[in-house]
């Protein structure tokens, strides 16, 4: 017979937090170093944009105009996103520098619908 | 401000064990263990340096993962070793004191809750039970293929929808591997005496690519701790869209530590 | 379902220590479990120089705080 000691998972804003993440550039690399990370920032606003834009759309206070020039942006920013991976020969999954907790927020890992 | 001399390291309250339960287990940095007795209970200690385990090193220190995983490693070598002799109330890392008399003092004041702690893992052992998906396809907005845009009046919009609909086709399959892993928890927990759900660990400490579904703990007795493992093999054959890992046993650190 | 026997142990070796992962350890003796830092630092040529705190760089925005032309008075 089982009883049940449930315990919510720890708020990820409470847990111990390590040295922020180093990243080692070169003179040599540091120029595509310092690329990937921007690249990486982008993606996640991308995807931030994204999701703020669904849930705006869901609020029901934005007219047709507004939603389709949303959409359009947001294609035309993801669409841009994928030339810059092209050219520079990144994929998705390069740019892996970690960006601790905002990586976390922004991949459907551990957040559920807001 | 660098502290000067030495704390005594608490390492587990336990109930049961004997002068020389552990000869030949060190403590941290190669200190040596020292059992202080108060009424049915024992704490297990050793000397620190506060140079590097005072309040001032220790900010400095848990921020250091190298620092923290030899201490970690040695409390946990300490907390398996009295756990192999006798009942344990495991401490959380790095509680110090000033000296055996604060040690005494403490458990004093803590002696109801860990007889209560004691008493409910005396015979028993953790078990920890993690749950992942093996689903492929889609599970996070960058691996989706780019909806693809035309143009003209209403694009935008239907290009939205499209997104929506990853997003409702990705929250679905979540939430159905949610519902499974809920199943193998309830499974697993009439099996145990207790449990305990710990946040779904980040994928960047380890080192799994695919999303932990659940994190629990299960407290069995000694003697069912190999079928509670069969158990759960048998769950991971049923479900291959699951992933199942099984590690134990291992002490009670989910259900007797106090904070 | 299974019936305590009179001879239920109390204690029992447990095996070698080394097995549980660092991150397990550190969820049990820290109490709240680890993240890493939402930061960045760079360094080039081995020298720290530029520190990006990229939790405060990136928020979103609430709907309400979006339109405060549309607040009363």
């Amino acid at each position: 017979m089982a009883e049940s000691t449930p315990e919510p998972p720890a708020p990820p804003q409470r847990a111990h937090r390590l040295l922020p993440q180093r990243l080692e550039t070169d003179p040599e690399s540091v120029e595509r170093d310092l690329l990937k990370l921007v690249l990486t920032i982008i993606e996640l606003i991308r995807q931030l944009m994204e999701a703020q834009a669904l849930r705006r759309v869901d609020e029901g206070d934005l007219t047709d105009e507004q939603v389709d020039a949303l959409g359009l942006g947001l294609a035309r920013l993801e669409e841009a996103m994928g030339d810059l991976k092209t050219r520079y020969g990144l994929t998705t999954a390069d740019l892996d520098i970690d960006l601790g907790p905002l990586g976390t927020l922004l991949s459907d890992r551990f957040s559920g619908p807001d | 401000m660098v502290e000067a001399g030495s704390g005594r390291y608490l390492f587990a309250v336990t109930r049961g064990l004997g002068d020389t339960d552990l000869a030949g287990v060190t403590g941290m940095r190669g200190a040596a263990l020292a059992l202080v007795r108060h009424r049915d209970l024992e704490a297990v200690v050793c000397d620190v340096d506060l140079a590097e385990f005072g309040e001032a090193a220790l900010a400095r220190n848990l921020e250091d993962l190298a620092w923290l995983e030899e201490v970690a490693r040695a409390h946990n070598d300490v907390v398996f070793a009295a756990a192999s002799r006798g009942t344990v109330a495991p401490m959380r890392l790095v509680t110090i004191y000033a000296d055996d008399d604060s040690v005494r003092t403490r458990i004093e004041e803590l002696h109801d809750r860990l007889t209560e702690a004691l008493d409910r893992v005396e015979g028993r052992r953790e078990w920890s039970v993690k749950v992942f998906t093996t689903a492929s396809g889609p599970a996070r907005a960058d691996e989706d293929a780019p909806a693809a845009v035309g143009s003209g009046p209403g694009s935008g919009a239907a290009y939205l929808r499209r997104k929506r609909e990853q997003a409702t086709r990705r929250q679905a399959a979540r939430e159905q591997s949610i519902e499974l892993a809920g199943k193998v928890h309830d499974e697993l927990a009439a099996r145990a005496v207790a449990t305990r759900q710990l946040a779904p660990q980040d994928p960047r400490l380890t080192g799994h690519t695919e999303t932990m579904l659940l994190n629990g703990a299960y407290l069995v007795p000694i003697d069912e701790g190999e079928q509670f493992r069969a158990t759960v093999d048998r769950l991971g054959t049923l479900h291959p869209e699951l992933t199942l890992e099984v590690e134990g046993p291992w002490p009670p650190y989910s259900f007797a530590t106090l904070d | 379902m299974t019936e305590l026997t009179s001879t239920t142990r109390t204690t029992a070796e447990l095996p070698g220590s080394p097995q549980i992962s660092l991150v397990d350890l550190l969820d049990r003796l820290l109490g709240t479990g680890v993240v890493l830092a939402g930061d960045v630092l760079i360094s080039l040529a081995g020298v720290d120089l530029v520190q990006v705190r990229l939790h405060a760089l990136i928020t979103t925005v609430r709907s309400d705080l979006a339109r405060p032309e549309q607040r009363g008075g």
